[in-house]
């Protein structure tokens, strides 16, 4: 015999537990053959009538599960919103990190034009790892139902309204933008200046020497620059400790330049002897008083500028 | 229809969702009411859609086996017939049982109507 109602029946009970299979599949069978008698009672034709009934008692794994409380979701209420916040909080810089430093790894061990297509890579496979077992913990505690004694929730962890920023995060990106570019040109004018000497032999702009003494320098401070930017925006609006620091970033920055140049020891040596007309009589003073005037020029417009900001945002 | 008339009659489906809320559960206690006089599955069903309490077959079956398992109704074979049946009756922690949502459902009938009262006043 291979009815519709044994195969739905089969189709049930498979997902039943043992022991109480067969007293469900008797009283089902019954209460099948009861409600197909009474719509043949009322003139229908059996086979109709079976049809009918069993696409009204639905699938047979909906039936099945109702009988054995099984759920029907992946991830019910209860675990919802922690199993949401959880992966949003791994899935906001992990991926990220990871990314960065395969990128940089790569970049590092030879193969610098595969180093971005690596990070990319490596960050959509470590999102999916994340996403998949971080839902696959919490499908298995919704199945067993395992009670996380979580810290219940109060008011205190409510976050605070978010400051109203004077300062615009395109602007905080330009400023550390500029930092990065400037640092890196200082890195890579060692390497491949503009300026090659007879031979194809790169003579960078600035002293070598001064990477064992001042470079290294300015580059840090050029590093917090970019770093106090990030804080400036954070705090959301100009304050005196702020412009305090600002101060002594500039300063710091400002005053080995202006010596470096006043003492004529910023540029290559090699450089001046090559370049005919930084040879010629007082050029490279002159060149040095015009630096000096810029970047003092450049400092004080800058501090004016934030000084002006910090007595309005402080009144 | 002229702009802004809210229509008299509520979304259908908006009606639907709201009235099967409101009884939930009622085919718990419908279902303890009549299994006071023992019978079958399909019979209860029968006897429960007479009586404005329409359930579903793939609803009551799985429900009447969790009210045995939970003590609230026992159960018989009766074999006496042309097919096997099983018979539920309300046992005694059913009953009490029972007695409690009949209490509960009472309540809420006098909160509502206090509440119409104290509105209208």
């Amino acid at each position: 015999m291979n009815t519709l109602t044994d195969r739905y029946l089969t189709a049930t009970l498979r997902s039943v537990p043992a022991q109480r299979r067969e007293e469900i599949a008797t009283e089902l069978r019954a209460a099948i053959a009861d409600m197909v008698e009474d719509r043949a009672g009322a003139g229908q034709d059996p086979a109709t009538a079976e049809r009918e009934v069993l696409t009204e008692l639905g699938p047979p794994d909906r039936l099945a599960a109702r009988y054995t409380d099984r759920v029907l979701h992946l991830i019910g209420p209860t675990y919802y919103l922690i199993w949401w916040n959880l992966l949003r909080r791994l899935l906001t810089y992990i991926p990220a990190l990871v990314a960065v430093v395969v990128g940089v790894v790569e970049a590092a061990t030879g193969s610098p034009a595969g180093a971005i297509g690596a990070g990319i890579s490596a960050g959509i496979q470590t999102t999916a790892q994340i996403a998949f077992w971080t839902t696959l913990v919490f499908a298995v505690l919704e199945r067993t139902r395992a009670p996380l004694d979580l810290p219940a929730w109060t008011p205190d962890q409510l976050p605070a309204v978010p400051v109203e920023r004077d300062l615009r995060l395109t602007d905080t990106c330009a400023s550390v933008a500029m930092l990065v570019l400037f640092g890196g040109f200082l890195v890579v004018q060692h390497f491949s200046s503009w300026f090659t000497g007879g031979d194809d032999r790169n003579v960078p702009l600035l002293d070598p020497t001064l990477w064992r003494s001042w470079l290294p320098v300015l580059l840090a401070v050029l590093l917090l620059g970019a770093a106090f930017e990030v804080v400036k925006y954070r705090v959301g609006r100009w304050t005196w400790p702020l412009f305090g620091a600002r101060l002594a970033l500039d300063l710091a920055f400002a005053l080995p330049v202006v010596w470096l140049l006043h003492t004529e020891r910023l540029l290559n040596p090699e450089l001046v002897r090559r370049v005919d007309w930084l040879g010629e009589d007082g050029n490279l003073t002159t060149l040095g008083t015009v630096a000096i005037a810029g970047t003092a020029g450049i400092i004080l417009w800058g501090l004016v500028e934030a000084g002006i900001k910090t007595r309005r945002a402080t009144r | 229809m002229p702009h802004g008339i809210v229509p008299l009659v509520v979304n259908d489906d908006i009606l639907r969702t709201h009235l099967q809320e409101l009884r939930r559960g009622t085919a718990v206690l419908a279902s303890l009411i009549a299994l006071r006089r023992p019978d079958y599955g399909y019979a209860l069903l029968q006897r429960l859609a007479a009586h404005g309490f329409p359930v579903d077959a793939n609803t009551l079956y799985p429900l009447l086996r969790r009210l045995e398992e939970q003590g609230l109704l026992t159960s018989e074979w009766n074999t006496a017939e042309s097919r096997p049946r099983k018979f539920y009756r309300t046992s005694a922690d059913g009953e009490t049982l029972l007695g409690r949502l009949l209490d509960d459902l009472a309540a809420v009938q006098t909160s509502v109507a206090g509440l119409i009262e104290g509105v209208a006043e």
